[in-house]
């Protein structure tokens, strides 16, 4: 076991995987010789060759289109957009390529692309470095989705993410490359050394995709979360010193329906936070299925603790960002007696 | 505001509206034989006028004639001549098929066989084919049952897509022919992407792709020409100036101001552009092509001139955004009816033998369609089960998608 | 104005929760500080909560039978320490649409029973309608759910919640009485009627379920010549004070303690959890009272080290406690033997539950004259049986009818009784 923040973990367990299979490719802007503007990559192409870990033109819809052509070759590409707030001119080819290139042929063709991509905010980036555009990928059947909030849920998934034979979309928080974020920008920064998911094993290790990871069991409510929101729930809970039962769904297609349900059913109240804007956002769908599935068990309404439906502001980053005041309030809504 | 109606726009010419004579005299030719033939690894820059000349190598009394001569072997030319008869015997026959209600959709390729048998022929088994819609001919050179293509059409209980794709969306992996995607370019720099991943293996395979004019306007054209330039990739890029797409005349994806050719030597890739409907001069360079990526020297954009002789599809009518007869007077003629002249010319073929082999090919359809037949129609014989809507969506089936599919049969019964 | 939460308190020797016997008070009320407000009960005593504060009653939360856990409120006072309350300050004016208003005379929301053994849980101060909103009622999907399974219909249920919703308690105050209500409110006699299983007939249940089910019981019963018991006992209650007359009970204990000192194996305690035979050795007897709750066991602490008039006084001691509700946790908790009688409803023999985690229960059946043969000719005696029940894992037969003879010796000749070792 080491010391990792989430960018060695990532790098780790890129470098396993080149390592592990010579069919793994690495490739995106800046990436190769730089290692990567996050340093994600560093050190990577001077170990497994220019001719594994790629530098591309500032192109993703060409990115993400040759990764296609060389899975279908072969090959096991980790294409990386630099910020997810790129991804855009590769849609076409994620949401009509990748995701169908299975189904269409019947399984005679497939593409096992990893898309890995930074995301969220939280850093000051405004609105072209912090977006938080998971959702709109779960609407496109075909395509995995998946957000670690840790160092070491990063490397197992990463690697789980590489190893399987269907495309993901693989977010990475980039307010937690570093360490874990509870939403106070007053604070100083705490490093994921001093935290126990920044223990991360030296070798292979896999998590599995679609199983949630439940943080802490607790009784008095149910908080479903995923990225940098895990930290600032779980802040929130603690201070207010509610017995809150917290689930860090790590996978967001497939959905660990079960783990969510089965807390669900037991609190009663429910409340799901995610960075990303409210209308639409992946928490409606989360909350469409426990309405669903766990009606007569609701003491409470289901409450959303999200971003605001604005575009990504510079100057009031700290008014959108969904920090504990927004949980608390929501806490406090959902804990009300029945 | 105000707006004026002096509009000092310029939009593009459409030559025959309509009503109006066939005009194609903005069709740059250059005589048959003209053309230089450069080294395999001549630079880009070094040959920029085959970029917006015409290579042919027929001329129109059926003489082969000039560098560009392949000197291929009369039963090769025959060969030849039967796939490309053949696809448009099967177009005839599919298009007759859809009209009398059996298939759904169809897309003929008449006029541009010889792009795709041609190409074909000039490539080896073990090269990777990203084709669009329109380049059946590399299906039937390559040997793929007509059985197998008419069940997608049909899609029955043998259709290789299994019902989820459109009729024409084919794919063999046994053929190295890649699943054909209803987006438009979205296989061209996915082509330039496998024939990375050769190059990085240290293969000699090549990748081909094939668009159409119209489509060169999407932004994956840049891609891949960007992309093919930046790494040298091993690849043929074609775009098939078939000078219609759907009623877009060329002219509005900027072949008015430059030919699609043109745009190779932009991106330091060497571009040719030849007569779509010359067999020999299509083998050639496609051979010229493929034996420059195989030695490393680099990525070719090829433009290949024909006409769209028929409709864009079985929902599209020509008739109403061009001049009815437009095809009859396309100055590069017919590709079959020049190759059996050429055959003819140099003593390989025969009126009669023609005649023959039109009726084989006839009878190997209608067979065929029979066959296909069997397995089930729109109207009657067995049908695909609705359960495999929910496979392959992933590897594995996932618990909601199994539970969607309980609801689905529910529904249903 | 300010309010008072008043919780469940700690009752002692790590209790989590109490069951809501009675109360004594119900909201709108005034009380002064230790004024009694509710009964509650743990394993075996029943509590009386007085008033913490002194104040007006806003709201009470717990049915009867139900538990409420240690730590969780139990009353809403408002305390007297301006004007008469007025509007609920927790309403913001935007919200709900009738406002509790706490001046007005509480309105009962249930009927109270005929038959108050148990008085009905009070309903809420001023509750609304149950029918606001454009005429639907409010309550939260679990709620409805509870209502359905309880065949409660939500639109006979007054709302105290926010905007008129029918909260928890609003149900469970609904649930509760209605079974009571059921039964009293009937003009005519029901075909059946229902007794709730809560207080101490519940606990009496689970304790005399668990008993039977954990010790294979045998019994032995043996008949007592207690003619000159009988001729003892009434000498000394000729000198006995008013009230204070002796029944054959202690002197059956003063015999017991005597015949346990050579039977100690029949005065242990069985610990389960650590598979353990605990022998004391102090004698606690336990007597098996019958209240008007039902049947309580008080226990003669130490009886070894009392006399007979001693021992006589703590069984009417502690029989009245029981009787009047009034006797606390230590004095029904603790012996390690118990003696059963049933006096003249003895009967001729009966099989005893053992008082778990004891492994004997001594019975006294019923004393009469029978013709027996007593020293060779039919003679009239005053015979009494023994009925006893021993945990036949730990106490074999032979012991316990050795034991047994052994009492039956002592109490056929009582004057060994009281001859020391």
């Amino acid at each position: 076991m080491a010391n990792m923040n989430m960018i060695q973990a990532l790098n780790s367990a890129m470098d396993i995987m080149l390592g592990r299979d010579p069919a793994v490719v690495l490739m995106g802007e800046d990436i190769g010789y730089f290692g990567g503007v996050f340093r994600a990559t560093e050190g990577l192409q001077r170990k497994y060759g220019e001719h594994r870990v790629l530098d591309t033109p500032i192109a993703e819809g060409g990115i993400v289109a040759s990764a296609i052509g060389m899975s279908v070759n072969g090959l096991r590409p980790v294409a990386e957009i630099q910020f997810a707030d790129y991804i855009y001119p590769a849609f076409d080819q994620i949401c009509s390529e990748l995701a169908r290139i299975r189904y269409r042929s019947a399984g005679e063709f497939f593409a096992p692309v990893t898309i890995r991509t930074p995301c969220g905010g939280g850093i000051r980036g405004g609105q072209t470095h912090s977006q938080s555009p998971e959702g709109i990928f779960t609407h496109v059947s075909g395509l995995k989705v998946v957000m670690p909030s840790n160092p070491y849920d990063a490397k197992g998934l990463l690697i789980t993410s590489i190893e399987d034979d269907d495309p993901v979309v693989f977010f990475e928080p980039k307010r937690l490359y570093n360490g874990p974020f509870d939403g106070d920008p007053t604070k100083p920064a705490v490093p994921w050394s001093s935290h126990p998911k920044g223990q991360v094993d030296e070798g292979y290790y896999k998590v599995a995709l679609g199983k949630a990871d439940v943080v802490r069991l607790g009784s008095a409510v149910t908080i479903i979360t995923y990225g940098t929101m895990v930290f600032v729930a779980a802040a929130a809970a603690a201070a207010m010193n509610v017995d809150a039962e917290i689930i860090d769904l790590r996978s967001l297609v497939p959905l660990d329906v079960d783990t969510i349900c089965t807390s669900v059913k037991k609190t009663g109240r429910c409340l799901i936070a995610h960075e990303a804007t409210r209308f639409s956002g992946f928490g409606a769908e989360i909350l469409s299925i426990i309405q669903e599935e766990c009606f007569w068990d609701l003491e409470a309404p289901i409450q959303r603790v999200t971003g605001w439906d604005t575009p990504y502001p510079h100057a009031f980053e700290w008014e959108y960002f969904p920090g504990q005041a927004r949980v608390t309030r929501a806490l406090k809504s959902v804990l009300e007696p029945a | 505001m105000r707006m004026s109606n002096q509009s000092r726009l310029h939009l593009p010419r459409v030559p025959a509206r309509p009503g109006e004579a066939p005009d194609f005299s903005y069709v740059q030719l250059s005589p048959a034989g003209a053309v230089p033939r450069p080294e395999i690894n001549a630079r880009a820059r070094d040959m920029m006028s085959l970029s917006v000349d015409m290579v042919r190598v027929l001329n129109d009394s059926g003489e082969a004639v000039g560098p560009w001569h392949p000197h291929l072997d009369p039963s090769e030319l025959q060969v030849g001549l039967r796939h490309m008869l053949l696809t448009r015997i099967f177009d005839d026959r599919m298009q007759r098929m859809q009209r009398a209600g059996k298939i759904s959709f169809y897309i003929r390729s008449s006029g541009e066989e010889a792009v795709s048998v041609a190409q074909c022929m000039a490539l080896r088994p073990g090269d990777m084919l990203f084709p669009s819609y329109r380049n059946q001919g590399l299906q039937i050179a390559r040997g793929i049952a007509l059985v197998d293509l008419m069940c997608q059409l049909l899609s029955n209980t043998r259709d290789m897509c299994k019902g989820r794709q459109l009729p024409v969306m084919y794919h063999s992996k046994a053929g190295n022919i890649f699943s054909i995607s209803g987006n438009l370019a979205t296989q061209f720099p996915q082509a330039v992407g496998w024939a990375m991943a050769a190059a990085i293996k240290g293969e000699d395979h090549l990748a081909a792709s094939w668009i159409g004019e119209g489509s060169s306007a999407e932004a994956d054209f840049h891609h891949a020409l960007l992309f093919a330039s930046v790494y040298q990739a091993p690849v043929i890029l074609n775009v098939v100036n078939n000078q219609w797409a759907i009623s877009t005349f060329q002219g509005y994806a900027g072949g008015e101001q430059r030919s699609f050719a043109a745009r190779g030597p932009g991106y330091g890739i060497a571009g040719i552009r030849v007569d779509g409907n010359d067999f020999l001069a299509v083998h050639a360079v496609t051979q010229w092509a493929a034996e420059r990526a195989r030695t490393g020297a680099g990525p070719t954009l090829v433009e290949l001139v024909t006409y769209r002789a028929a409709a864009h599809s079985t929902s599209d009518d020509p008739a109403r955004y061009r001049a009815k007869d437009d095809a009859e007077h396309w100055p590069l003629g017919d590709p079959i009816l020049r190759l059996k002249m050429h055959l003819m010319k140099i003593g390989e073929w025969s009126e009669a033998r023609h005649q023959a082999l039109t009726a084989e090919l006839e009878a190997l359809v209608a067979s065929s369609w029979k066959e296909a037949a069997t397995y089930g129609t729109m109207s009657e014989g067995p049908r695909l089960n609705a359960d495999l809507m929910f496979e392959d969506v992933f590897k594995e089936m996932p618990q909601s998608l199994k539970r969607q599919q309980a609801l689905m049969r529910a529904e249903r019964s | 104005m300010s309010q008072y939460i008043f919780k469940m308190p700690d009752l002692g020797e790590g209790t989590v929760d109490a069951e809501i016997v009675a109360w004594h008070t119900k909201p709108g009320d005034l009380v002064a500080e230790d004024q009694l407000i509710v009964e509650v009960m743990t394993d075996k005593a029943a509590v009386e909560v007085p008033a913490p504060v002194s104040g007006t009653v806003v709201s009470v939360s717990g049915a009867p039978g139900e538990k409420v856990a240690v730590g969780s409120p139990l009353i809403v006072f408002e305390l007297n320490d301006g004007a008469r309350a007025g509007p609920a300050p927790a309403a913001p004016a935007a919200k709900a649409p009738v406002a509790p208003a706490a001046t007005a005379a509480p309105m009962p929301a249930a009927p109270m029973p005929a038959a108050p053994a148990q008085a009905a849980p009070i309903a809420r101060l001023a509750p609304t309608s149950p029918a606001t909103r454009l005429g639907r009622v409010m309550a939260s999907p679990a709620n409805r759910r509870r209502a359905h399974e309880a065949g409660v219909d939500l639109r006979t249920v007054a709302g105290s919640g926010p905007g008129g919703r029918i909260v928890r308690s609003d149900l469970e105050a609904a649930i509760a009485p209605s079974a009571v209500a059921k039964s009293a409110a009937v003009a005519a006699a029901p075909e059946t009627t229902e007794i709730k299983v809560i207080g101490v007939r519940r606990l009496i249940a689970e304790r005399m379920s668990e008993a039977k089910r954990n010790i294979p019981h045998f019994a032995y019963v043996e008949e007592v010549d207690v003619t000159e018991l009988e001729s003892l006992r009434q000498h000394l209650n000729l000198s006995a004070q008013k009230g204070a007359a002796l029944s054959y009970l202690p002197l059956v204990v003063m015999a017991l303690i005597r015949v346990l000192e050579s039977f100690p194996q029949c005065n242990v305690l069985y610990d389960a959890a650590r598979g353990v035979l605990v022998r004391h050795r102090a004698v606690h007897v336990g007597i098996a009272t019958q209240t008007p709750d039902g049947l309580k066991v008080p226990v003669v602490r130490n009886a070894q080290a009392l006399g007979l008039w001693a021992i006589a006084a703590e069984i009417r001691r502690l029989a009245e406690r029981a009787r009047t509700n009034k006797a606390t946790r230590e004095e029904l908790v603790g012996s390690t033997i118990t003696v059963t009688s049933l006096g003249k409803l003895g009967g001729i023999a009966s099989t005893p539950i053992i008082n778990a985690p004891e492994v004997a229960i001594i019975g006294l059946n019923k004393a009469v004259e029978r013709p027996v043969v007593h020293q060779g000719a039919v003679a009239v005696r005053r015979i009494m049986n023994l009925s006893s029940s021993f945990d036949h894992r730990f106490v074999d037969g032979y012991d316990a009818a050795a034991m047994i003879q052994a009492l039956k010796e002592l109490l056929e000749h009582p004057a060994t009784i009281f001859i020391p070792r």
